[in-house]
């Protein structure tokens, strides 16, 4: 199994030494993230999230499934997570190392368990047919922050997707092409986005926002927390590490949430954007068979 | 099966007949197999876990791989490698869960993680701790009994450590609601809680105030944390005074077994 280069013991001082005087290697404050991007791609659903050198790529797609026997009025909605050796050598094909497995259940956790894709939307026919939604998550350059990184690229890809619209006539289901009808936005009802705060020190009495790879090579510890604008922890996951002092903890939280206030108004922009730009001539608003609430 | 809430503003008495800042009945043994280096067998309420600690030994030639490797790439300090298996008779429905299973990967990783932190891994570089826990039955709070078995199993293999690693879990009464005010921390919920309310693990370093693990998996408003989180760090105060009594009574019984000598300067040990 390859595995990734250590950090020698004195670049390893060199950046706790220089994080004890307050400065991080690449000059930024201690909570402030990378210059971040999204990008639409051309098709929907398609998001491309950097963050600094960290590449993150999310496409939704959605196809007609028979839904699960046990809950046949939902429809069914999973997030793959793909760490390739494109991103890092440490990655392998086939074989999820401990960073894919924790990536994906985060996700799991925020974007599914919170409950922000209304499932019972999805629902065709009670049983029988339901919209499967995945979400294919792909980290095309790793350095630090993925999950930060790949949440916010799940949900940019998930609001931008539009699924083919359907009607159902006399017991038949007709799937209608982007042609012949505008496709329709998935039914959205919150937008969670991950933080992650990375401690140093010997008690963790440093904490750092947007870590990059060196950064969290010497970390000693780290917690995601996944709120939503209106202030709902979604998901918070300090998976063991150093202790941190429990005030410590709700002082990040805090931070956290206006962290999750800029995600927010972030992402709503560029979608607005977005809807200008596909918008020519301004027929759009003719052509949606969506209905105001 | 929704659990009726509106019980609880009443009497303030949980399905169970619990106060809110009460614990369930914490039963631990250390031990227990006699072949293991270190072993234990803990009840919280009706979750009920067993560990048995083997190590510091050698690493064998190629383990699997089970166990979440902490340390990982670096041979300075000791790996600490933890399985879980759940057993099938746990729950009330037969679950498979495969052994790749994410959610319990995600586990053995947690334990192993907050394991590393207290035990000085440092003292045992190119060697391999490896932790077994067998979960027996399950009522809610898994992680938190976890945590707190393999420490007690930590203890009894006789690991250098810095402190207990202690677990409880708080909830909060009410579900997400906006404006709630009227909602209740309460300490250590089972199963039928877990399942209705938002709730969160915590695991602190002893009795000091510092959160090795903070596991929260429910909506819950960000205003309530602050209480929750206070709630289980004091929880998680009382379970270490549990834990503790227990490797004191078994330290003192071993002694007036025979077992083991006193050790020097515990001449005014109490034995009675």
């Amino acid at each position: 199994m390859p595995r990734e280069a250590e950090p020698s013991l004195n670049e390893r001082q060199f950046i706790l030494q220089a994080l004890q005087e307050n400065l991080r290697l690449d000059g930024r404050e201690f909570d402030q993230y990378r210059p971040l991007e999204l990008t639409f791609g051309d098709q929907y659903g398609v998001a491309d999230v950097t963050l600094g050198k960290t590449r993150v790529l999310a496409k939704a797609s959605a196809e007609v499934t028979v839904p699960y026997v046990d809950r046949p009025l939902d429809g069914i909605f999973n997030i793959a997570t793909e760490l390739s050796p494109m991103a890092s050598p440490a990655f392998e094909v086939g074989r999820p190392t401990e960073t894919e497995v924790l990536l994906s259940r985060l996700l799991e956790k925020t974007v599914r368990r919170s409950g922000a894709l209304d499932t019972e939307s999805l629902c065709l026919v009670a049983g029988q047919k339901v919209w499967s939604v995945r979400v294919d998550v792909h980290v095309l350059s790793h350095d630090g922050n993925l999950i930060d990184a790949a949440c916010l690229a799940v949900v940019a890809a998930l609001r931008h997707f539009r699924k083919p619209d359907t009607s159902m006539e006399s017991g038949i289901l007709t799937v209608y092409t982007p042609a012949e009808r505008e496709p329709v936005a998935l039914s959205w009802l919150h937008s969670p986005f991950c933080v992650t705060w990375s401690y140093f020190g010997d008690e963790g009495e440093i904490a750092l926002l947007d870590a990059t790879w060196r950064e969290e090579q010497v970390r000693v510890g780290s917690c995601t927390i996944s709120l939503n604008r209106h202030g709902e922890i979604c998901q918070i996951a300090k998976l063991g590490g150093t202790p941190v002092e429990a005030v410590t903890l709700l002082q990040c939280t805090n931070t956290a949430l206006t962290k999750v206030k800029e995600f927010s108004s972030f992402l709503d922009k560029k979608l607005a954007e977005d809807i200008k730009r596909r918008d020519k001539g301004g027929l759009m608003a003719e052509l949606s068979a969506e209905n105001d609430r | 099966m929704p659990l009726d809430t509106s019980a609880y503003s009443l009497a303030l008495l949980r399905v169970d007949g619990r106060r809110w800042n009460e614990l369930r009945r914490i039963h631990a043994q250390i031990r227990t197999q006699a072949a293991a280096d270190g072993s234990s067998y803990l009840e919280m309420g009706h979750t009920k876990v067993m560990c048995v600690v083997t190590g510091p030994s050698e690493p064998g030639p190629r383990r699997g791989t089970a166990g979440a490797g902490a340390a990982g790439a670096s041979k300075a300090v000791a790996e600490v490698a933890v399985s879980v298996v759940v057993a099938g008779f746990s729950s009330v429905d037969r679950k498979k869960r495969g052994r790749n299973d994410k959610r319990n990967l995600e586990l053995q990783s947690t334990i192993a993680n907050a394991l590393a932190a207290s035990l000085h891994t440092h003292l045992f570089p190119h060697s391999v701790i490896q932790v077994s826990l067998h979960v027996l039955s399950q009522d809610g709070s898994l992680l938190a009994a976890l945590i707190n078995a393999a420490t007690l199993a930590c203890v009894d293999a006789g690991i250098p450590m810095t402190d207990y690693v202690v677990a409880c879990t708080a909830g909060s009464t009410s579900t997400y609601a906006a404006g709630d005010e009227s909602a209740d921390p309460l300490l250590d919920l089972n199963h039928q809680e877990e399942q209705e309310l938002p709730g969160l693990t915590v695991a602190t370093l002893g009795e000091s105030d510092r959160v090795a693990v903070l596991v929260c998996e429910s909506r819950v408003q960000v205003g309530r944390l602050e209480g929750m989180l206070a709630v289980g760090v004091d929880g998680c105060k009382q379970v270490r005074e549990i834990l503790d009594r227990v490797v004191r009574d078994k330290g003192k019984r071993m002694v007036l077994e025979g077992t083991v000598a006193k050790g020097e300067g515990l001449e005014d040990m109490d034995l009675d």
